[in-house]
């Protein structure tokens, strides 16, 4: 079976390999050619790219789509050239040449930004930062927040939503909890330009919850001060759920916290990844937090 | 003619001729006024209890929802009217009348008793069951003991064993308690269910917000496709028709003709050497 398969395809094998020596022929420099053929050459290159990717060779199909986006750059279509781009980048990413894979998508987007295309090119930043995640988080993180300021930039903050959540996955997954609070924080920020209360909401609350898996209350009380002063989250139930943790966090009473965490309505709508950190609530030691201003500066035997 | 024959003949003739019999009406008046007020006040309220008792029966069958109303307000109304003249009946019950013998004497207290109750037994729309019936849904069994609303003597309330639980009391409470703890789990799993929608509701329309633009830019290009396609279609008709022309066609036809003209020409030529003056 697998010799039958090999015959078969050894024969467009090497018809793609003719063709590729054929573009490449049309493309190089040489006395008699002045001006290399893109024009015809790359037909012949993405032909050869098909034939190679049928026949499962990755490395021969990776070359030639790069090649053939080579040519389409030239030729000014730089849509075509990047989607042979992405498509090289998922064959390099077969091949494990994680470096590839983010070159090629990077160079994708960019493409599409010269076309005008914003949501194609966020769109080949997310695959690329997907294809990389497991491998090189922060490469992967960079990109997604990179795909996340383009949308904003356009205009479209919504469809940046589903980048920030992966996004602050990943540095939850890096035990970076405060990098992660702060995606949710502009997440939130990006929610509110576009009035979708929902996600906002969320948003700020996990941010919240991050910040005190940290063990960071300060924090945590700081962005809740910020975030309340806003409408749309001062009236949901997640900023009464914040409101209660906080108000447990600072009395000290662990039993309260997990309370809090089980009984509450909104915390199980939350993003998987943040709803396991609210279930580990309270790491480390929980004291009370006692305002070091004691009296608010006034004592009673001052009064003059 | 027989002796019956002639008794029943004597029965109808004084039947029929009986308002003339003096006699007897002024011993019935006799007997009914003055001597027994007993007897009489009990034949009228007698008779409006058998009207009161008509008047429901009628509401009972009614359909009318106002028609009903008026009738059970009339039968109360001679529900208490009869239930104020009992009291006189039994002050009458117990005054002496002659010819009247021990035997009946005793038994007018009870008369009256059973009247008051027949009065009380007539229904009147009111709420059914009032006398040993069983509460809302909060009792289980019905209780051996009567609950009489409004009904409690001074000396009840101050008896100390009025304030302690029965036995059914206490079970009654259990039994209450029991079943607010399972409404109030029911409610909790309704509340969960509820957030968990609310929650759903909210996603789906913050996605369907996020697909409006998309959705209308789509339909902007779709709308642009299909203006070109129309243009190009146009076009190309135009293109066609200008091929396909009946000029053209002549034209062509007589191209043709000469064609084979020619062609005909130099095949006779090619197939007559000796003849061809053109060796």
């Amino acid at each position: 079976m697998a010799s039958d398969k090999a015959s078969n395809s050894n024969p467009k094998v090497a018809e793609a390999e003719k063709l590729v020596k054929k573009a490449d022929k049309l493309t190089k420099f040489s006395f008699t050619k002045w001006f290399p053929d893109w024009t015809a050459a790359t037909p012949l290159y993405e032909q050869a790219a098909n034939a190679f990717k049928l026949a499962k060779m990755p490395e021969a199909a990776k070359i030639a789509y790069e090649k053939a986006a080579t040519g389409q750059e030239r030729s000014s279509s730089p849509w075509s050239a990047g989607k042979h781009l992405e498509s090289a980048g998922g064959l390099a990413r077969e091949l494990g040449n994680f470096d590839e894979v983010i070159d090629l998508y990077k160079r994708a987007s960019e493409l599409y930004v010269q076309c005008g295309k914003v949501q194609p090119a966020a769109d080949a930043l997310d695959k690329g930062a997907r294809a990389v995640e497991d491998v090189k988080p922060d490469a992967a993180v960079r990109m997604y927040i990179d795909a996340c300021a383009l949308l904003e930039e356009d205009g479209r903050d919504q469809m940046a939503f589903d980048s920030y959540r992966s996004a602050a996955s990943i540095y939850i997954k890096l035990n970076r909890y405060e990098d992660a609070a702060t995606v949710f924080l502009r997440w939130g920020q990006a929610a509110d330009k576009c009035k979708a209360v929902q996600s906002q909401c969320k948003a700020y609350l996990s941010a919240i919850i991050v910040y005190l898996f940290a063990d960071n209350f300060n924090l945590a009380d700081a962005s809740y001060n910020d975030c309340s002063q806003m409408d749309s989250f001062f009236k949901s139930d997640q900023n009464h759920c914040a409101v209660q943790l906080l108000s447990a966090y600072r009395e000290g009473r662990p039993d309260e916290i997990k309370h809090v965490v089980s009984t509450s309505s909104v915390i199980p709508h939350l993003d998987h990844m943040v709803i396991r950190l609210a279930k580990q609530l309270p790491s480390g030691k929980v004291t009370a937090i006692v305002d070091e201003t004691g009296h608010n500066g006034l004592d009673e035997d001052d009064l003059r | 003619m027989s002796v019956i024959d002639i008794l029943t003949r004597v029965d109808v003739l004084c039947k029929k001729y009986e308002k003339y019999d003096l006699d007897k009406q002024r011993g019935a008046a006799d007997s009914m006024s003055g001597n027994d007020q007993f007897l009489r006040l009990y034949t009228v309220l007698e008779a409006d209890i058998e009207a009161a008792i008509q008047k429901s029966q009628d509401a009972q069958s009614e359909k009318n929802r106002a028609v009903v109303a008026t009738l059970n307000a009339e039968v109360r109304r001679s529900k208490s009217a009869l239930q104020a003249e009992i009291p006189k009946l039994e002050k009458l019950a117990e005054k002496k009348v002659k010819d009247l013998s021990k035997e009946e004497m005793a038994a007018r207290p009870d008369l009256v008793v059973a009247l008051a109750q027949k009065i009380q037994d007539i229904p009147d729309g009111v709420t059914v069951g009032r006398r040993g019936g069983t509460w809302g849904a909060k009792a289980g069994a019905s209780k051996p003991v009567e609950i009489k609303v409004d009904a409690m003597h001074p000396d009840d309330l101050m008896r100390p064993e009025h304030y302690e639980q029965t036995e059914e009391s206490l079970g009654f409470k259990q039994e209450y308690e029991a079943r607010r703890a399972k409404q109030d789990e029911g409610l909790d799993v309704i509340a969960a269910g509820l957030t968990t929608l609310k929650d759903m509701a909210g996603d789906i329309n913050e996605e369907l917000n996020k697909q409006m633009p998309l959705i209308d830019e789509v339909d902007t290009k779709v709308d642009k496709a299909a203006a070109d396609l129309k243009n190009t279609n146009v076009k190309l008709k135009e293109t066609l028709i200008k091929m396909r022309s009946n000029r053209n066609f002549c034209v062509d036809i007589i191209l043709i003709v000469i064609i084979l003209g020619i062609g005909g020409y130099l095949y006779t030529y090619i197939s007559t050497p000796f003849t061809s003056p053109f060796i």
